[in-house]
């Protein structure tokens, strides 16, 4: 779809401000009660959904043109879908994060995308990842584990560690520790190694859509010549790049996040715990996991018209309200680990709190994207945890980073890595 | 002197240049509203832009700021939540500054002893009460919802709710405030100017509060209220608000010691006597018509559809042909919800027994199916919190509300089947969606205890739609005819399009007001508080004769 | 002066001015310390309209007026002239209750309409108001509600403006007005009524709350002719509960608890003196009950209304049972020295003639404010203290606690019994006055209702609301005809 698409959107938005907090049965405190990082740090209505709209219009309609400030507004934003999910609670006619997305893809296009941004974009481009790093060296996580390479053999499930895991070795144990988990289950899957390329989804965050689909038009095809069925990931943000964008672009691959599949092997019983870990840990919910982790469906269609003038759409539209993201399966595999006590923070689930690292910002703002994850640090501290655990690298790393900036002593920890202690 | 380059840098200086802004396409996101398309020219969804938006972070900020605007003669306009076509600049010929309060938002006391919170403007319902009802009390939330103002709603308008049945409008509950005045004044009204604290409102001798609201509220029209002290109420409830189930039908358990009833009438008339014995007999903790705002004769079908996260609007077409939707949508005609509260499992108890006889002399009943866990539970989250009241937009994202007006139950019973017939004319044609002529949603209260309250149609129409735009519209005018010629006054949508017209129609119509002396007062008190005239017109005032 | 007369003779007919220098004197003074001055006329207008001509004349003539509702006693100093050459608007030929409806409880009534003629038209169509404590019979309503006097039950005080509702005003500028939802109507209660309007909503015209610039007004802003005052339904049984204790303190959490869950309708803190001057109907028998009622007691008094009152009544005694528990706090339905119907039946009716401060000395001089429950112990330690110093009895300070606006802000009063032929003791309960005031408001003692040497004590503490709302009184009375010398103006 294009901008002008969600122009009736736009126009339908009543500025009611509930894009800005979570869903308001859920606030606990006030503390905790705000929903969007962007609008929170940065105060201006037009950073918030219903700003963002505001702005498109402004555009469209030639009332305003592309500023510095207008350029920051937009993309001074985790495209965390806190909003979408708000603005939901009430509203069946409304897509508010796909149109903010349009109007990324819409500034890129006309040459406003982030001078901050274009590094990376370079790196993705030359190098295939999102971290400037050498392409050669993707697959140097999986050294000596003596995993299956589906450049050699063919697999029905690959096993996807994402840029982040990849190149970074402060995360490298733990898509480590996944692969060696996913071999004592008995497993049979296969990795790319250096021949992974990224996903493409944080260039699909950053506006960067024809980037996005020659990575997934890449990714598609390596994986349909090696008859690969199913994706297995352990980072958020590739599980929701496969798992709604992919379709897309036509991919009928089955996709799966690493919790999900470690929570199958221990209900089959293919793992289980042996060992103890009396800590209390609280679980952060990626958005890309969370709330924008919800299954894709296809949908093609227009709007019409009920009882004179409620609006609908023929074919019905799926409805993404983030209700159905992956949230039971980390916490039931935390709770299943002996002496590990799971309490929860104010905001989970579809009303998670972001961890700031999402759509550019880590990339282009660091200091709003340190701020933003040192909320979400503060607000595991009020619940007594010793450690944060999650689901994605990206998280995991902008939590870890701006712990060590303001010295919280809470653990930052990948959830695979407790799982894998634990067994 | 009109807004310039130096007035800018002045007003940065006192914010820092990350709390303001001209840009145009910022500006227009504070110009953009909902309702201007229904009153501005050529349906455009933009009311005048500001010259710049500022987000001041303290009182001191604020007076500040409102005394350069004096200096240059530049409009005022503070939100707090901002919301409605009259939160933004009014005229495009009146530079105007938009002040948005939302960095002020902090609780600054809660004391539970004395029952009273103190908060700053952009501190919404929704924080404030998850925050008391740790410690057992609760607030009025106001029928626009959790994401509302306390501040705004208890200093700058009436501040009603359905639950102010039971705990008093916020204008009640206003304890002491405090405000900068549109010539940069600082007043702490009650007890707080005197130094003896926040827990008292009036006085000392004749209140000075009796000057800020207005006749629609003050509305952003005599300068800005920077902190206020509220009154909090007994909670009888869990001490967190603890939601189960899928959004967006999230479900709050019901306590031993409540009960979540909707309950239906045969007749108007009967609802009234319902109404009376109710007041009566001093039972109940929220009483709202709630679920009629989508309409009588589509209610059913969407409230059933709306708390099954499978489903969707579409859905609602299906959902009305169903037989057991249609004896519903019939069985719910004339209904409101209604939410018993009890100190102790006995007095629940015996509220319950009262109720029952109310019904059994009133041959009113307790919706059946409404009554059943799902809904029930579903009526409790939304009725406690008011965190759906989005709803009012689920049709299309466009919603105007006309004929509200309060009086007792009598009285307003009698304006029912006028907006009734009204509705169902208005959208026979197909431009305002067509849900029953009744969407008529109100408090069960609009004063402290009740005996007085209003019904308000919920009109939905497209906003992207200039057709049903111009019919929206259309209806505002139609109600005011309809009104005049049954006997009653026009209602909330005179108030929606007088945003849109010239002073010369407002002054008209307030000439025409049965008792046009109160803007006078109005202009007066705007004389001595405002002389630069930097607040804007929402505190409507009626020109010396002769001397516009 | 002659001319004057006879142009209030024109308004209000010569039956009804006055320049007897007896009944002159009887207004140039009251029983508080402010300084005594002789109006010129007592005039009584019979309706509306005369009001009207009068004010309209006042603003002319440049004569202050001074509205007086209620009967003698007065005691506060309001109706006492501060300039020279006023005339009193004595209201009392305005006295008809206008209107009852028993479906939406409300009465509508003019200023002439005192506690104890309304009270039995009310009660039958089963109604009451809510009082203050033991008003004297003469009192009117009107100017009860305008002052802001504290009524007994908190509960149903939802703002300091209740139960008063509309008002019919007669504004220092002349002009006429109604306020609250009349607002929004004719200048006719009649056509109003007929349209179905039953003046409920103390809001208005439209949103306004110009009602609230008349309360604590002393008359000051202009006459209120009429008002709708919200009735409420007379108990059809009740019950009344003491709680004793030897200091306040140790009920104040207790307090709280109730006015919180609204258990009680009356919920009243007194001390033994107090309640003995409530009781005894003769001095002598004053001391000897002191001695006998414990130090410190709460009343509550609980009602059943409307369906299955019985019931009503047993399900909060329970509740009263099980909180007093929970507090440990001693519930008694009787005590040694007063019984429940007594105490019941004092706070259910207008006062015994004489006026019952009167009754033990002749005079009683009053100290009253507002406070938290939590801060009021302070307060009476600093009266007391003060008494002292001037060596007034301790046992003869009379303490009433109200709770008023369910239960946020409470009315503290002390009432101080003097013997006014004795030149000494007038003496020192004037410096005793005069001290604890001052003491009380450096304390904190918030007084709203600032009445005589309070009103520079208070205004002098917050410069910006005094000057607003001298504003506001040049808006409303430009030519300061009301009641001038009062409060800031």
């Amino acid at each position: 779809m294009a901008l002008e698409d969600y122009r009736a959107d736009a126009l339908r938005c009543t500025r009611c401000a509930y894009c800005k907090w979570i869903p308001f049965d859920l606030i606990k405190s006030w503390r905790f009660s705000k929903g969007c990082p962007s609008v929170e740090y940065n105060h201006f209505h037009s950073y918030s959904a219903g700003g963002r709209l505001v702005t498109a219009l402004s555009l469209m309609d030639g009332r305003s043109t592309v500023t510095e400030a207008v350029k920051e507004s937009v993309f001074k934003c985790q495209m965390c879908g806190n909003c979408d999910v708000t603005c939901k609670m009430c509203r069946y006619d409304m897509w508010p994060i796909e149109a903010l997305h349009e109007l990324r893809f819409r500034l890129v296009d006309q040459g406003h995308g982030l001078a901050q941004h274009q590094p990376v974009m370079k790196g993705f481009r030359s190098l295939s990842n999102m971290l400037n790093k050498p392409k050669s060296k993707r697959g140097d996580w999986a050294e000596g584990l003596d995993l299956k390479r589906l450049s050699k053999h063919k697999s029905k499930l690959l096993f996807h560690a994402g840029c982040q895991y990849s190149h970074d070795p402060d995360l490298r144990e733990a898509v480590r520790n996944a692969a060696e988990l996913l071999k004592k289950a008995g497993v049979d899957f296969a990795i790319l190694g250096a021949d992974e390329s990224c996903c493409g989804g944080r260039a699909y965050h950053m506006g960067y859509k024809a980037d996005y689909q020659a990575a997934a038009e890449r990714n598609l095809k390596i994986w349909a010549d090696a008859g690969v069925e199913t994706v297995v990931t352990p980072c958020a943000d590739c599980y929701h790049t496969f798992k709604r964008l992919y379709p897309e672009s036509g991919s009928s691959v089955a996709v799966i996040h690493m919790v999900e599949l470690i929570d199958r092997l221990l209900k089959q019983g293919k793992i289980s715990f042996t060992k103890a870990l009396p800590m209390r840990v609280t679980y952060h919910d990626p958005c890309y996991l969370g709330r924008q982790g919800e299954p894709y469906v296809a949908w093609k269609g227009k709007e019409k018209k009920i009882f004179g003038q409620a609006v609908v759409y023929d074919p019905p539209r799926p409805r993404y309200n983030g209700a159905k993201g992956v949230y039971q399966p980390p916490r039931d595999v935390l709770m299943a680990i002996p002496g590990l006590e799971l309490v929860e923070m104010e905001r989970n689930r579809e009303a998670a709190w972001c961890c700031g690292a999402g759509g550019g910002v880590r990339e282009a703002y660091p200091e709003y994207s340190m701020w933003t994850a040192s909320e979400r640090l503060e607000e595991a501290k009020s619940v007594g945890a010793d450690a944060l655990a999650s689901a994605c690298p990206w998280c995991e790393k902008n939590f870890a980073d701006a712990a060590t900036r303001n010295g919280t002593k809470i653990k930052i920890v990948d959830i695979i890595e407790l799982v894998y202690q634990a067994l | 002197m009109a807004f310039s380059k130096e007035a800018y840098r002045e007003l940065e200086d006192i914010v820092g240049e990350r709390h303001i802004s001209n840009d145009p396409a910022f500006l227009d996101s504070y110009a953009f509203q909902w309702l201007a398309e229904l009153v501005r020219p050529n349906f455009s969804h933009y009311m005048p832009r500001p010259v710049a938006v500022i987000m001041p972070a303290c009182t001191e900020e604020v007076q500040r700021i409102i005394k350069l605007c004096n200096k240059y003669r530049v409009k005022a306009k503070p939100i707090s939540t901002g919301w409605y076509h009259w939160a933004a600049p009014l005229k495009e010929d009146e530079e105007t500054l938009q002040i948005d309060l939302r960095r002020m938002n902090r609780i600054l006391e809660i004391d539970e002893r004395n029952r009273y919170a103190v908060v700053e403007p952009y501190v919404i319902c929704a924080q404030l009460q998850a925050e008391v009802m740790k410690l057992g009390l609760n607030i009025n939330i106001i029928g626009a919802g959790a994401s509302t103002s306390i501040v705004a709603s208890a200093c700058a308008y009436a501040g009603m709710g359905p639950s102010s049945f039971w705990m008093g409008n916020n204008s009640d509950n206003l304890l002491g405030m405090e405000w900068v005045t549109p010539e940069g004044e600082i007043i702490r009204t009650g007890s707080l100017g005197s130094g003896n604290g926040w827990f008292c409102g009036e006085g000392p001798g004749p209140s000075v509060r009796g000057i800020c609201r207005g006749w629609v509220g003050s509305r952003g029209g005599l300068g800005v209220y920077t902190k206020c002290a509220i009154k909090l109420a007994h909670w009888p409830g869990p001490t967190e608000y603890q939601v189960k189930g899928t959004l967006p039908g999230y479900r709050l358990p019901i306590q031993e010691n409540f009960r979540v009833y909707t309950l239906a009438a045969p007749t108007w008339d009967a609802w009234a006597d319902i109404y009376y014995k109710i007041y009566d007999n001093e039972i109940g903790y929220i009483f709202h018509r709630q679920y009629a705002l989508a309409g009588a004769d589509l209610g059913p079908a969407l409230w059933l559809t709306y708390i099954d996260p499978e489903k969707t609007l579409n859905d609602v077409e299906e959902a009305v042909k169903r037989k057991d939707i249609q004896d519903l949508t019939e069985e719910l005609r004339i209904s409101f919800q209604f939410i018993m509260a009890g100190r102790s499992i006995r007095e629940i108890e015996l509220q319950d027994k009262i109720l029952d006889q109310i019904l059994k002399e009133t041959g009113g009943w307790k919706v059946q199916r409404y009554c059943e866990k799902d809904m029930a539970e579903f009526t409790n989250t939304y009725m406690q919190r008011l965190g759906h009241k989005h709803m009012n937009f689920v049709w299309v994202g466009g919603y105007l509300g006309s004929w509200m007006q309060t009086g007792t139950p009598d009285w307003v019973k009698g304006y029912v089947p006028v907006a009734i017939k009204g509705l169902y004319r208005d959208a026979a044609g197909g431009n305002l969606v067509q849900c029953g002529g009744d969407a008529l949603m109100g408090n069960g209260s609009s004063i402290a205890g009740g005996g007085n309250m209003g019904l308000e149609q919920f009109v939905s129409y497209d906003p992207a739609d200039n057709a049903s735009v111009a019919a929206g519209t259309q209806h505002m005018r139609d109600a005011i005819v309809d009104a005049v010629a049954n006997g009653f006054p026009p209602g909330k949508e005179a108030m929606y399009l007088q945003v849109g017209e010239s002073d010369e129609q407002i002054w008209n119509a307030l000439r025409r007001t049965p008792q046009p002396l109160a803007f006078h007062f109005q202009r007066k008190i705007k004389e001595a508080f405002d002389p630069n005239n930097v607040g804007d017109r929402m505190y409507a005032t009626l020109p010396s004769e002769g001397k516009p | 002066m002659d001319n004057k007369k006879e142009q209030l003779a024109d308004i209000v007919g010569s039956r009804f001015v006055s320049d007897d220098p007896a009944v002159l004197d009887t207004y140039a003074r009251d029983n508080s310390f402010v300084l005594p001055l002789k109006p010129w006329f007592v005039a009584q207008p019979g309706s509306v309209d005369e009001v009207q001509k009068l004010v309209a004349w006042a603003n002319h003539s440049s004569t202050p007026l001074i509205p007086v509702s209620s009967g003698p006693p007065h005691f506060h100093g309001d109706t006492v002239p501060s300039a020279p050459g006023a005339v009193i608007v004595e209201l009392s030929r305005m006295n008809r209750v206008l209107r009852i409806d028993r479906r939406n409880r409300m009465t509508w009534i003019e200023p002439g309409v005192t506690y104890g003629r309304l009270q039995p038209e009310l009660v039958k169509e089963g109604l009451r108001l809510t009082t203050p404590l033991m008003p004297r019979p003469n009192k009117s309503v009107i100017a009860s509600l305008l002052e802001r006097q504290p009524t007994l039950i908190a509960r149903y005080h939802y703002s300091f403006t209740e139960p008063l509702r509309s008002c019919g005003v007669v504004w220092g500028t002349g002009e006429m007005m109604y306020t609250g939802e009349a607002g929004s109507g004719p200048l006719s209660l009649e056509a109003q009524w007929s349209m179905g309007a039953r003046h409920s909503d103390p809001k208005g015209p439209g949103a306004t709350d110009y009602v609230r610039l008349l309360t604590g007004a002393q008359g000051s802003m202009g006459i209120v002719t009429w008002a709708s005052v919200r009735c409420e339904l007379i108990p059809a049984m009740r019950k009344l509960f003491f709680v004793p204790a030897t200091t306040p303190e140790s009920l104040i959490d207790f307090m709280h608890r109730l006015l919180r869950v609204r258990l009680g309708d009356e919920v009243i803190l007194v001390n033994n003196t107090q309640l003995a001057y409530m009781l005894a109907h003769q001095a002598d028998k004053v001391a000897a009950l002191t001695k006998s009622l414990p130090p410190w007691l709460l009343i509550i008094g609980i009602g059943g209304r409307a369906l299955f009152p019985e019931e009503r009544v047993d399900e909060q005694q329970q509740d009263l049972v099980e909180l007093a528990q929970t507090y440990g706090v001693r519930l008694a339905s009787g005590i040694h020295g007063a019984t429940t119907n007594e105490v019941y039946d004092l706070l259910l009716a207008p006062s015994r003639e004489p006026y019952w401060k009167l009754s033990y000395k002749g005079a009683c001089e009053q100290i009253f404010f507002l406070s938290t429950l939590d801060k009021s112990r302070e307060f009476i330690d600093t009266v007391y203290h003060t008494a002292r110093i001037h060596n007034y009895p301790e046992s003869e300070i009379g303490v009433y606690i109200q709770p008023q606006h369910q239960g946020v802000a409470h009315h503290c009063e002390f009432n101080l019994p003097y013997d006014p032929r004795d030149f000494n003791e007038v003496s020192n309960i004037k410096q005793l006055f005069s001290k604890a005031s001052e003491a009380l408001v450096s304390g904190g003692a918030y007084f709203s209702r600032p009445y005589g040497i309070w009103a520079d004590m208070m205004y002098s503490r917050d410069a910006q609301s005094t000057s607003a709302l001298r504003k506001v009184k040049r808006i409303f009375d430009p030519n300061n005809v009301m009641n001038p010398g009062k409060l800031c103006f």
